[in-house]
């Protein structure tokens, strides 16, 4: 049996020795850092409207388009998460008016929470495009975060008047730019 | 939202590898090698492994990262670590862990001494996780699209199955001649928990546009397929998880057969043909089954407001639902067990002496101390199979003393040498192997680690004439 025995310890030390490794000092609380800082783009609104929009039997009028939906902020990762956002609107007038583009965000109650006018220059046979850039961050954030309605406004500036077969358009595109951060 | 981020998370930083066994792979002097070829040329008079510690192996390791990339204590914000191991990572690259653990093993030889046959069988309890890393879906998350205009983020990257079962066996091989040793083993499979999503296709793009800002695409077509996980993600769950699994793993109800088939030919006496497949079987899904499903094609444009359609949803949400709505279907389903093929070719040298002082074992058969060979390990998956290529040597040391060492090529490593040893001392059998034994000097930055090791009592076929 001591041979045995004998060859036992050795086989023991061998054993040792092969599950025997070094390893670097390794930290999985680090996951508890961990922040994801997705930058997304998304549509916001658009329109397109005709120049004969503003010319109701002969008469001049705005433009005001009933509130719309707007809840992303019904949902609690966008309320959550989001630290910055940027709006950006872009404006193509080829109406030989002048324009004010106003976007009033609304809470439940009706309450303005956010409140955009951008001037839009008359169409004077060169095409014009107006940008425009809204951002929000901190209190103006908390703000727009309890928006849950959009209205726009068209309100058209005195100039050349208007018939129903004037031609051009007012276009507007925008799309948010959300900075988040998310822990 | 936050589930999925934590999902993804969770499937970049769990590290793993395939279940190629190179070092036990043909290693006749341990009974487990005839779970990676029945027809393993082996012979005992009995055998069994002591319960839960005949047979416990384990597989982690990832194609592109390390745990050390990840986890490395050394002040790199993790954010960073994250980056660049996502950015270090392709489509390709191959996340998976396997884990078996036996729980009984035996095995005996059939009637006289003139029978050739033997029996083998046990329980073993098995959990597989593999996945693809789903590199576009990890940039999303990471960085949003605002970087990628243009480009579309291909969703069948994400592949991923896990399973946890429990297997029970029985095998039986025979020496039909000198020159041929042929293998097979029945299999009953029991599933304790099964998520497939392997099929999924679809993309998410921005584009720019004319009439809105952007051209928002998602597409979708992505499927989850579970059976025994409902329970654990209800709200009012609040079990024990760990034993909840275990007992569904045994009486679940979820159940499947397979086979493994093997044969060891000797063209020449020195030379030694090997060839095996295994698994090659099913498990039907029927209890606890739940498949959710995300199918449809979804374009924002953002909020128009002379547009009024009075059937099309007003808010983002509801449009979106309806676009691609979440549906949970409860059909049954059959998933495949991953294939593995394994062969081998050794050529043996060096007659043993050892048991020249007693002659009185009459063998017929010329015992060998060295080998030296080649092995080849095929696995399924979802997309293009695994392969390994693994040279061999393996030798016999004092008496009773086994030794084998690997050297591995595959898509991991490209010098994964490995190194397994069995001894027995009187009817106690030891055995451990493990591989990528070049990364021990810091295991954490390893691609992959395998270790097997196991504790058998074995009653040689001869030791009736001791």
């Amino acid at each position: 049996m001591k041979p045995y025995l004998h060859n036992m310890f050795l086989r023991l030390i061998i054993v040792a020795v092969l599950f025997c490794s070094c390893a670097s000092d390794l930290d999985f609380d680090q996951t508890k850092d961990l922040t994801l800082e997705p930058v997304i783009v998304a549509n916001l609104t658009y329109f397109d409207v005709k120049a004969s929009a503003f010319v109701d039997n002969g008469t001049e009028q705005n433009v005001f388009f009933d509130a719309k939906d707007f809840d992303v902020f019904r949902d609690s990762f966008f309320r959550d998460n989001l630290k910055k956002a940027e709006f950006n609107f872009e404006i193509e007038n080829t109406i030989s008016r002048a324009y004010i583009v106003g976007m009033v965000f609304l809470d439940e109650n009706n309450q303005v929470m956010h409140d955009t006018e951008i001037n839009v220059p008359a169409y004077v046979n060169t095409p014009n495009s107006v940008k425009h850039t809204d951002v929000f961050e901190n209190q103006t954030l908390d703000l727009l975060k309890k928006a849950v309605k959009l209205e726009i406004r068209i309100t058209m500036l005195a100039g050349t008047p208007l018939t129903a077969d004037s031609s051009g358009n007012l276009k507007l595109r925008s799309g948010a730019t959300l900075y988040f951060e998310i822990k | 939202m936050r589930k999925i981020y934590l999902i993804l998370l969770l499937a970049v930083s769990v590290s793993g590898l395939t279940q190629n066994k190179q070092v036990l792979y043909n290693f006749t002097s341990v009974p487990q090698s005839l779970l990676v070829n029945p027809g393993t040329d082996i012979s005992y008079k009995y055998y069994f492994g002591i319960p839960l510690l005949s047979g416990i192996s384990a597989n982690v390791g990832s194609s592109s990262f390390s745990a050390y990339d990840l986890f490395a204590n050394n002040g790199v914000d993790f954010n960073t670590k994250l980056r660049n191991a996502v950015n270090k990572a392709s489509k390709n690259d191959v996340v998976s862990v396997n884990e078996q653990i036996e729980l009984f093993s035996g095995g005996f030889k059939l009637g006289g001494r003139e029978n050739k046959g033997y029996i083998s069988f046990g329980v073993y309890q098995e959990a597989d996780f593999f996945m693809y890393v789903p590199k576009d879906l990890a940039l999303l998350a990471l960085d949003g699209n605002q970087k990628y205009i243009g480009k579309s983020f291909d969703l069948s990257q994400l592949s991923v199955k896990a399973e946890v079962l429990s297997v029970f066996h029985i095998g039986y091989h025979k020496k039909v001649s000198d020159k041929l040793v042929l293998g097979g083993r029945a299999k009953l499979y029991s599933s304790g928990l099964n998520a497939t999503s392997t099929k999924n296709s679809g993309y998410i793009y921005t584009g720019m546009s004319n009439t809105t800002m952007y051209n928002q695409i998602i597409s979708s077509n992505l499927e989850l397929k579970s059976s025994g996980i409902a329970e654990y993600l209800e709200d009012d769950y609040n079990g024990s998880i760990a034993s909840d699994i275990a007992h569904k793993t045994f009486l679940g109800g979820n159940y499947g057969v397979g086979f493994d088939a093997g044969i060891t030919y000797y063209p020449k006496k020195n030379i030694q043909f090997t060839a095996s497949v295994i698994d090659v079987g099913f498990i039907r899904h029927s209890k606890e089954v739940e498949n959710l499903t995300y199918k449809g094609y979804y374009q924002y444009e953002g909020v128009n407001p002379n547009f009024t359609n009075p059937n099309k949803p007003e808010n983002v949400f509801d449009e979106f639902e309806a676009a691609i709505p979440r549906d949970t279907l409860y059909n049954k389903y059959t998933t495949w067990r991953p294939v593995k093929f394994n062969s081998s070719i050794q050529y043996s040298f060096g007659e043993s002496r050892l048991d020249e002082e007693c002659n009185c074992k009459t063998h017929n058969k010329t015992e060998y101390l060295n080998g030296v060979g080649v092995q080849l390990f095929v696995m399924s998956t979802p997309r293009t199979p695994l392969t390994a290529l693994t040279a061999f040597y393996r030798r016999t040391l004092l008496q009773n003393l086994q030794v084998k060492a690997t050297y591995t090529v595959d898509s991991y490593s490209s010098k994964n040498i490995g190194f397994g040893f069995s001894t027995t001392l009187g009817k106690f059998n030891l055995y451990a192997m493990l591989d990528n034994i070049l990364e021990y000097k810091d295991i954490t930055k390893a691609n992959s680690a395998t270790f097997q090791f196991g504790l058998n009592f074995i009653f040689k076929e001869n030791s009736e004439e001791n």
